[in-house]
């Protein structure tokens, strides 16, 4: 991440870095792949290139489908009485899962030892031509902020609705 | 003993003026009942005659579309005569219906009635019961009138022929009605409760658990709280105020008591939220993060 | 002055106490004024019991029921009249419009001269039928008296009548014989809910003109129990009509008279006994039902307060009360209604149908008055329900109560907490480690700092 940074901050082109990365990555795949291998690869390549706080933010994302998902099978297990504290404890992780999504997506940039070019062209091209004008885009503490906001909110809600 | 001989004698007392009048009694002879199938011949079926002083011991069956015939012949004292009053009385002792049917009554005593099922009142037709039937023979004067069970009758219908029932409206009491209430809600079994609240709980140790794999440490709370030891303190505090203050909320507040409580954290939260939020940034800038 | 006004007004508060709860104004319509000595006892009996008496002829042109639109007496008693009809001032619209002012009727009707078909025509309009011809007399060769009607069987001796069901109270009971000379006989519609017979004819009786040599087998219409000798109708008003089949059974003769059954005692009849009874009922002595306090409120331990009586609102599974207070007026008293034995007083809590139909139980009596109690649990339903006391039988007087309460739901703080219910302990579980987990996160995002490797790698 702070490679990308100064990249960005002295305007230098991301290309030979991204594919310094690209070449570091482990061996690519080949089209006669079995999926174990295709699935490995992807996992292997999602550990090497994403960045460690985003690694610990995937983690906590995978907490809430954790949590998330247990409440969902309990429901379906032994019936969704009380239904409105179903109905809060399930959307409390929902809810988070997707503010912590939007946050990940406003934090994690291509930069750090993020993907290949194409992609840069997606979303992450975009934050991350945004970050090169800092008064105008949203810096990630910004978006943290407006995280924490809105999960105190929707965890009001929930309160509120669990009785 | 007396008193019917002093009956006997007032009435004689009484119509001794009538010319008619005898001091005798009412009473029949040659009866017969008789159950004609229909179709069947005149003398085809149930026929049995009947006694003055005994009714038959057994019930006479009268069936879906049978004929029940009595006929007899009237007499007062033991000379045939014609009565005021001959009739077929079916009397049903449980519930106190009657219904009488007339004879047809020749000058010289002959009589006779005949009845179906479809002449009866549908009340008859339901009784689980024989019905009494008896024979009432009077008229004016002093002779005593006849009143006596001669046979039961037994009305036989067809099972699978619904009995036509009457609806009458009558004043009385309803039958009760008790609103039945939804079923409550159950909980489900403790025991699945409290694994999956076992389970769940268990998820935040493997939270820390894999943060920890994942190299997850507050290394920079040194480095933060020494360039900004006051705001970094109070944002944290500030959230764990709010989250806080759901939970008072939760637990025992009302609304009117969280708003002012949540207003003045927030707006701490906001001041030492941008100046901890800048230090972080400063750090992300520095290259730090 | 003054005081002595007082003092007669009370005293006439006290007359018009002991007697009618509706009134005393009773018109006797006979035929002519003759005819009045014949009754004598029955005038003074009901003069006795307070009642004021007047005497007019049907032919008479001051006969009016009306006076100004409203009712000019309060109770009619209407004897056979020996000419055709009763005259223009008491047409079938006539009675009847008496009878929905509130007005009581007793019409007596006699044997021994056919019924004019104005009479009728008014009996028919309440679904009572006279025989066809209108001129019938009941015989029973059984139940008669020997010692007047020895040759015609025509004065029919019956014991005073049960009550008419076990589930109605009996107002005409008792002991002994009455003697009910040629009674008109009166079969009654089917249909009707009104109508209840009072005397029924034995088994054993006919009915048939005894100007007819013989009767004949077509002309019998009805026999034994069908034929009535005393019908009433109770409007929906609780005005109320009495049909007397035999009008001679009023007479003086019969009143201190003695008869005898064929086999039987001499005994003296029970004429004037039933006459008060008849009168009593008929003209609203007896069998008036009136309510008292009706209270509604929560079930609680101890008393109700008074502002938590009767509350508009109750909310979904409340326990609630209902009580109502009924007595019945007894010839001069007011005193504590009781149900007959099989009958039940009914409370029902209706929205368009009942949701609770309930008995209610006798809790409390005083002096005049018994309280009627139940106690049921509001359906879980909420609207706009009633609380509906409709007790309508026979020969008492109607009761139609309907209060209106709304029921509400729970309220959005009267439902268990969450904690309460161990069904959701895994939800709030959940979401308070969704609230740990993100605080947790909020730290660990703010100061953990990056590992070393991935930093050298990434530089």
């Amino acid at each position: 991440m702070p490679a990308k940074r100064h990249a960005a901050s002295t305007a230098s082109a991301p290309a030979p870095s991204t594919t310094s990365t690209l070449s570091s990555g482990p061996a690519t795949l080949k089209t006669n792949s079995s999926v174990l291998d295709i699935t490995s690869h992807v996992w292997q390549q999602y550990l090497a290139n994403t960045a460690q706080r985003t690694l610990l933010l995937d983690a906590f994302m995978a907490f809430l489908v954790l949590v998330g998902g247990l409440q969902f099978v309990y429901c379906v297990l032994a019936g969704n009485y009380p239904f409105n504290a179903f109905l809060s404890g399930f959307s409390a992780a929902v809810g988070q899962f997707v503010l912590t999504a939007s946050l990940r997506m406003q934090t994690s940039e291509p930069g750090s030892g993020s993907p290949s070019k194409p992609s840069s062209k997606g979303k992450n091209a975009r934050f991350a031509d945004e970050d090169t004008e800092e008064d105008t885009g949203i810096s990630h503490e910004r978006a943290f902020a407006d995280y924490i906001f809105g999960s105190l909110i929707l965890h009001f809600f929930c309160i509120n609705f669990i009785n | 003993m007396h008193m019917w001989q002093a009956t006997v004698q007032f009435c004689l007392l009484a119509s001794a003026a009538l010319p008619a009048a005898a001091a005798s009694a009412w009473g029949f002879t040659d009866a017969t009942v008789a159950v004609q199938p229909k179709g069947a011949g005149v003398n085809s079926g149930f026929k049995e005659s009947l006694s003055v002083s005994k009714p038959l011991s057994k019930p006479v069956a009268l069936a879906g579309a049978d004929t029940l015939r009595v006929t007899l012949t009237t007499q007062e004292g033991s000379s045939a005569k014609r009565p005021h009053q001959a009739f077929l009385l079916l009397k049903d002792s449980h519930t106190g219906l009657d219904i009488s049917y007339p004879f047809t009554v020749k000058e010289n005593g002959k009589s006779r009635v005949e009845l179906t099922q479809k002449d009866l009142p549908i009340q008859f037709l339901s009784l689980p019961e024989p019905i009494d039937a008896r024979v009432v023979i009077g008229s004016s004067g002093s002779s005593e009138a006849y009143d006596s069970s001669i046979f039961p009758l037994s009305i036989e219908r067809n099972p699978d022929v619904p009995v036509p029932t009457v609806d009458v409206e009558r004043y009385g009491k309803l039958p009760e009605i008790h609103h039945i209430f939804k079923d409550a809600a159950t909980s489900p079994p403790i025991v699945i409760t409290l694994a999956f609240v076992a389970l769940v709980g268990a998820a935040l140790p493997l939270l820390a658990g894999l943060w920890l794999l994942l190299g997850a440490n507050v290394n920079h709370l040194s480095t933060a709280f020494k360039s900004a030891p006051l705001p970094h303190a109070i944002f944290v505090g500030s959230l764990v105020a709010f989250e806080g203050i759901f939970f008072l909320y939760y637990t025992s507040w009302n609304l009117f008591q969280i708003l002012p409580a949540a207003a003045a954290v927030g707006a701490v939260a906001f001041v030492s939220g941008s100046r901890a939020l800048g230090e972080v940034q400063g750090r992300r800038l520095a290259g730090l993060r | 002055m003054r005081w002595y006004l007082a003092l007669l007004v009370s005293a006439f508060a006290a007359a018009v106490n002991a007697l009618s709860s509706s009134g005393s104004r009773l018109l006797v319509v006979l035929d002519d004024t003759t005819d009045k000595s014949a009754y004598s006892i029955l005038w003074s009996d009901l003069e006795g019991r307070g009642y004021d008496l007047s005497f007019e002829s049907p032919k008479s042109d001051k006969l009016s029921l009306f006076e100004h639109g409203e009712r000019a007496y309060d109770h009619l008693l209407i004897l056979p009249p020996k000419s055709k009809g009763l005259g223009p001032n008491l047409t079938p619209k006539n009675i009847l419009d008496f009878m929905n002012q509130d007005g009581n009727i007793i019409l007596a009707l006699s044997g021994k001269a056919s019924t004019s078909s104005a009479i009728s025509s008014l009996l028919l309009e309440v679904d009572i039928h006279l025989s066809n011809d209108r001129s019938a007399v009941v015989i029973d060769h059984f139940n008669y008296d020997t010692i007047s009607a020895a040759e015609k069987h025509d004065v029919l001796l019956l014991e005073r009548p049960a009550p008419l069901r076990p589930d109605v109270k009996a107002f005409f009971d008792g002991e002994g014989v009455l003697a009910l000379p040629h009674v008109a006989p009166q079969t009654l519609g089917s249909n009707s809910q009104l109508i209840s017979p009072i005397l029924r004819a034995p088994a054993t009786a006919y009915a048939y003109n005894p100007k007819e040599e013989m009767p004949s087998p077509d002309d019998i219409e009805a026999t034994g129990s069908q034929l009535n000798v005393v019908s009433a109708v109770q409007a929906l008003n609780s005005a109320r009509f009495v049909v007397l089949g035999s009008v001679e059974a009023l007479e003086d003769q019969w009143f201190s008279g003695s008869v005898k059954a064929p086999n039987g005692k001499k005994v003296p009849t029970v004429n004037r006994e039933f006459a008060k009874q008849l009168t009593g009922w008929a003209f609203k002595e007896t069998g008036i039902l009136k309510v008292g306090k009706i209270e509604h409120h929560l079930a609680t331990d101890g008393e109700v307060a008074a502002e938590d009586m009767n509350p508009k609102i109750y909310r979904v599974k409340n326990e609630t009360v209902f009580n109502i207070e009924i007595s019945e007026y007894s010839y001069d008293k007011w005193v504590p209604f009781e149900v007959p034995a099989e009958d039940e007083l009914q409370l029902e809590f209706t929205m368009l149908s009942p949701f609770h139909r309930l008995a209610l139980k006798p809790t409390v009596r005083t002096e005049t008055s018994a309280v009627y109690s139940t106690q049921f649990t509001t359906p879980d339903q909420h609207g706009i329900f009633s609380f509906r006391v409709d007790y309508k039988r026979p020969f008492l007087t109607n009761i139609e109560e309907k209060h209106e309460v709304t029921v509400r739901h729970f309220a959005h703080d009267e439902y268990p907490r969450s904690w309460a219910i161990t069904g959701g302990w895994v939800w709030i579980a959940g979401l308070w480690s969704v609230i740990g987990g993100f605080l947790a996160f909020v730290v660990v995002w703010l100061y953990s700092a990056p590992v070393a490797d991935k930093v050298k790698k990434t530089q």
